[in-house]
């Protein structure tokens, strides 16, 4: 294919990218975190920031999160828009009562005196061999809790779109990457994450869904590298006749119950896929929101394909035994139509 | 197709894995294509990312033209190599 304007992006370029093209028109935007000004981030998704605004607007931290955090709340709510990123998910612990008791509720405590416009960006996911305590997802954790948005890119477009999105919001919002979509050779890549991407700024609407496959027999609906297998595994079923639509769901906080409703309204049947914890999490919230609505649409019991409710293993045979894949999205539809 | 046979002989700019970037031996690893195979380029382009160890280097375009890429995605190359060309 001939694509004279083709301007494939990683992941880490898009993010990259967006967070310089605000700096140079919002001069209240500002960067810090861990190994993101002169590095340009352990993901690359900070690379190049460094050289054109150098130290002051974009700054390495101590390896204190709860330092940090807490001060780009202070900052936020004294009028700017400061970009923080929390290296590993898996870290917040030690900085959670910045993120969902002060950066969370800030605006409520004050009868919205307050606002709390910054972004807290954060990689999950595993699929590498980094263990229990590098690979988690917790995007139920993060969505569970009131006051903050909560999104998720599969690709390089909605990237740049949700990240210029998440710094214009007068909300705080929690900005999810996967690692394997970065676009780093180390971290297994996930080539379909790699897309076109316009150079010009723009947004993506956070809080709504995208229909990314069509399909009649099937919904599968994921985020983030979840997506990536939910469309592997819908090639795979075409080739047996089955036709999957595949739901990306972009942003958890606000979550798109309408475009998943639509969707399960028309295939019937519904898989879900969450590399996060299978127990109290989001592939159960994404099932109540059709069985709560409308139970008379469902041809089957929806089916989960998330990870199992253990600590994370090293030993790479194990890690991948837990992990979601293309192969379990196919069995959990076979044993829908078994049941 | 033989005209394009001719083209690719005479014509083509190979783009090749630079000896310079890093000093060692060690080779590279190609993470990401930034653009498609047979997509047109301009000279100077970003079109590539190679790694080695945990240091990540750009490859832009030679020339302008319509790309070839020779070793895919996640191809393990020495110094030197040749990872497509350019027509």
């Amino acid at each position: 294919m001939t694509a004279t304007n083709e301007r494939k992006l990683t992941i880490a370029r898009a993010m990259a990218e967006a967070v310089a093209q605000e700096m140079r028109i919002d001069p209240s935007v500002f960067v810090m975190g861990e190994d993101i000004a002169a590095l340009g981030g352990v993901y690359g998704n900070t690379r190049g920031i460094f050289d054109e605004f150098v130290s002051v607007r974009i700054r390495d931290t101590p390896i204190s999160e709860t330092a940090f955090i807490g001060a780009a709340v202070g900052a936020a709510q004294d009028g700017m828009r400061p970009v923080v990123e929390l290296m590993f998910v898996d870290f917040f612990g030690v900085c959670f009562d910045a993120i969902y008791n002060l950066m969370a509720k800030n605006t409520y405590f004050s009868g919205g005196s307050f606002k709390v416009p910054m972004v807290l960006m954060t990689s999950t996911g595993g699929g590498y061999s980094d263990a229990g305590q590098h690979s988690q997802c917790l995007y139920g954790t993060f969505a569970h809790l009131p006051g903050m948005k909560v999104v998720c890119p599969s690709n390089a477009y909605d990237a740049k779109g949700l990240m210029t999105a998440a710094m214009r919001d007068d909300s705080p919002v929690v900005y999810m990457y996967h690692k394997s979509l970065q676009g780093m050779g180390w971290l297994a890549t996930e080539p379909g994450a790699t897309v076109h991407t316009p150079e010009e700024s723009y947004m993506l609407e956070i809080g709504k869904a995208k229909v990314v496959r069509e399909g009649s027999d099937v919904t599968i609906v994921s985020l983030g590298m979840g997506v990536h297998h939910a469309l592997k595994a819908a090639a795979q079923m075409e080739a047996d006749g089955v036709s999957a639509e595949v739901v990306d769901l972009v942003s958890l906080v606000p979550l798109d119950r309408d475009t998943i409703r639509a969707s399960v309204a028309k295939t019937g049947r519904r898989i879900v896929v969450d590399e996060d914890y299978m127990s109290y999490g989001v592939s159960g919230e994404v099932i109540a929101s059709v069985t709560e609505h409308d139970i008379s649409v469902l041809k089957a019991a929806p089916k989960r394909v998330a990870y199992p409710d253990v600590p994370i293993p090293y030993a790479r045979v194990m890690e991948q035994f837990c992990l979601p894949n293309p192969d379990k999205i196919i069995a959990a539809y076979q044993g829908m139509n078994a049941a | 197709m033989r005209l394009r046979e001719i083209q690719d002989r005479f014509m083509a700019t190979n783009i090749i894995i630079p000896t310079d970037l890093w000093e060692e031996d060690e080779e590279a690893v190609i993470t990401t294509w930034l653009v498609s195979d047979g997509a047109s380029v301009e000279e100077g382009a970003l079109i590539a990312e190679i790694m080695t160890a945990k240091v990540q280097y750009e490859i832009n375009a030679p020339a302008s033209g319509i790309i070839s890429i020779k070793e895919a995605a996640d191809a393990v190359v020495p110094k030197g190599a040749v990872i497509g060309a350019i027509s």
